[in-house]
């Protein structure tokens, strides 16, 4: 594997998994916090779900929307099978559950007196929210980065809906799987070495940069 | 025309999730701009309830709670002005994640104050609780009484037109508690702010307050001077008791520890001469005296007062004293039900002597 093609497939693998931690974590975090936040019924029905959702393996997701975005699928006519976008989108169904979940559980381990001395203090209840999620920033952050790693280590998703095309849709897990295929497992085992080596530093820096604004 | 800064009518409110049934029922409060009230009662009274209500922190199931002339519950925007208006610090106060400064600075960030003012201000309000000089210290390096200082100088930090204040002083060693009464006290004479603070503590409330509520079980209940005891309690389990003077036992149901105020309503207290066939026999809250006081009060009641071992204020129909064989200096017992005393105030015996 050359060096212009291992780049590009690091990169789609950063682009792919981060767009899709981003974007679950935009949809994860919000309703992590409501249902931290109040009691209803169904709640624990709906965290049952979650759970149950959080151990859905890759390769089924994957063909879900396989089905969902091949060409005589119900969203077939945006033409999105075997694209960067694809993978995108069935990462953050993966990882969906893995965030909220986390989420979840971080947000009922602030304190209660948490939200309502904000609101004591004059803070809006969207403000009163704010506060709670700073309180336990760091404990979102391991949910976040959790949800990272998991779609950054995830080949079935990739793969099948990505198609492994090579300098466009190939990334990291899905070279790791062509080189062992090929019977190249020094170049896979030097591809997942590369892979942890990227997981351990951006977990770093966003930790480090957290800490220094504390 | 001046509104107070409190005016409640009817005021009722229930936990929606409570399954103990307590309900907070208020017929009539009124506090003005500048006034300070206490709520003095024992735990589960209605205090902390009362004081989320006049922080608009929950809103009455029905009644009227106006603040300054207004009723803020009319929208969500008018309830938010009203509670950056009234600022409650709890009992056990919680501090967030950060510096003294942070922490004090907050409410003022969340209104949207510039950093300078923010700053000057909480440092002016730490001076007030004996922090300044510490704003960059974290605030989980603190011990409890310094946490309730902090959490003191940042509702003080906003200088609000209500600060109402649960237990203001629970945290906090005696001699400390004094400095932060005298600084309630500084609240109010520099800002004109209404204080209303919850106490278990019956001569705090009385230093501090122009006026007090005392709550029992969700309600207010009358208060006589003539009839206030207090004493350490004990208890067997079933009935507890305080004894204010040697041999005098007030004895009163449930299990109730610590130090207690309580209160015993004129009227539920029977009265007769002593050898009167009638007169109670030996049990419990039965007391002999002597008649020191005979006199006619409204109603046609007599108000009678007995001074024993221990004084107390009983009233009758005036038609009934000469039945029961009572007149000035007469000998008499005096019965009281256990159910008839009212506990006003209980603290755990480790604060008992604040």
């Amino acid at each position: 594997m050359i060096a212009r093609e291992l780049l590009l497939a690091i990169w789609i693998s950063l682009k792919t998994s981060g767009l899709a931690a981003l974007a679950a974590s935009l949809l994860a975090v919000p309703a992590a916090l409501s249902l931290a936040s109040r009691e209803f019924r169904g709640k624990r029905a709906l965290l049952l779900i979650n759970q149950t959702w959080m151990a859905a393996p890759t390769v089924v997701i994957g063909l879900l929307f396989y089905y969902l975005l091949s060409r005589s699928g119900p969203f077939g006519r945006f033409g999105l099978l075997y694209t960067q976008t694809a993978m995108t989108i069935g990462q953050i169904f993966l990882i969906l559950p893995l965030i909220t979940g986390f989420s979840y559980t971080a947000l009922r381990q602030v304190d209660r007196r948490a939200r309502l001395t904000a609101l004591t203090l004059g803070a809006s209840r969207r403000q009163a929210g704010w506060v709670v999620l700073r309180e336990a920033k760091f404990a979102l952050l391991v949910a976040v980065l959790a949800g990272f790693a998991r779609a950054v280590s995830e080949v079935g998703i990739a793969m099948m809906l990505g198609g492994n095309i090579r300098n466009a849709t190939r990334n990291i897990t899905t070279a790791i799987a062509l080189e062992s295929a090929k019977g190249e497992f020094t170049n896979g085992v030097i591809l997942g070495a590369i892979l942890l080596v990227l997981t351990l530093g951006i977990n770093i820096l966003v930790q480090v940069g957290l800490r220094s604004k504390d | 025309m001046s509104h107070p800064a409190y005016s409640l009518e009817d005021v009722h409110y229930a936990y929606p999730e409570s399954r103990t049934g307590f309900a907070l029922d208020i017929d009539a409060l009124s506090v003005g701009a500048g006034d300070v009230l206490a709520l003095v009662g024992p735990n589960g009274a209605g205090k902390t309830t009362l004081l989320m209500l006049l922080a608009f922190l929950a809103r009455p199931g029905r009644g009227r709670l106006e603040f300054f002339g207004e009723d803020p519950w009319t929208d969500e925007s008018r309830a938010l002005l009203a509670r950056r208006e009234a600022v409650l610090v709890t009992h056990h106060p919680y501090l967030f994640k950060g510096t003294i400064l942070d922490n004090v600075a907050f409410g003022l960030k969340v209104r949207g104050r510039p950093e300078a003012e923010r700053r000057e201000r909480a440092r002016r309000a730490l001076a007030l609780v004996e922090l300044d000089g510490r704003e960059e210290t974290p605030a989980s390096s603190l011990s409890a009484g310094q946490a309730q200082r902090v959490a003191l100088a940042r509702a003080m930090a906003l200088r609000p037109r209500a600060l109402l204040l649960d237990e203001p002083t629970a945290n906090i060693e005696a001699g400390l508690a004094f400095r932060i009464e005298a600084a309630i006290l500084e609240i109010r004479r520099e800002t004109g702010a209404a204080v209303v603070f919850s106490s278990h503590n019956f001569s705090q409330a009385s230093r501090l307050a122009d006026d007090i509520l005392y709550l029992s079980g969700g309600r207010r209940v009358r208060f006589s001077h003539e009839n206030c005891f207090s004493g350490m309690a004990e208890s067997d389990g079933r009935m507890s008791w305080i004894e204010p003077h040697p041999g005098a036992r007030i004895v009163f149901p449930g299990r109730v520890g610590g130090h207690v105020t309580c209160v015993i309503n004129p009227a539920a207290i029977d009265i007769h001469a002593a050898g009167h066939p009638a007169a109670p026999g030996a049990g419990p809250n039965v007391f002999a005296g002597r008649v020191t006081r005979l006199e006619a009060a409204e109603a046609g009641l007599a108000l009678i007062r007995v001074s024993g071992g221990l004084t107390f204020r009983a009233t009758l129909p005036l038609a009934e004293v000469e039945a029961r064989g009572i007149f000035l200096s007469r000998s008499v017992l005096i019965k009281f039900e256990p159910e008839a005393v009212e506990i006003i105030g209980s603290e755990p015996p480790e604060k008992a002597h604040d």
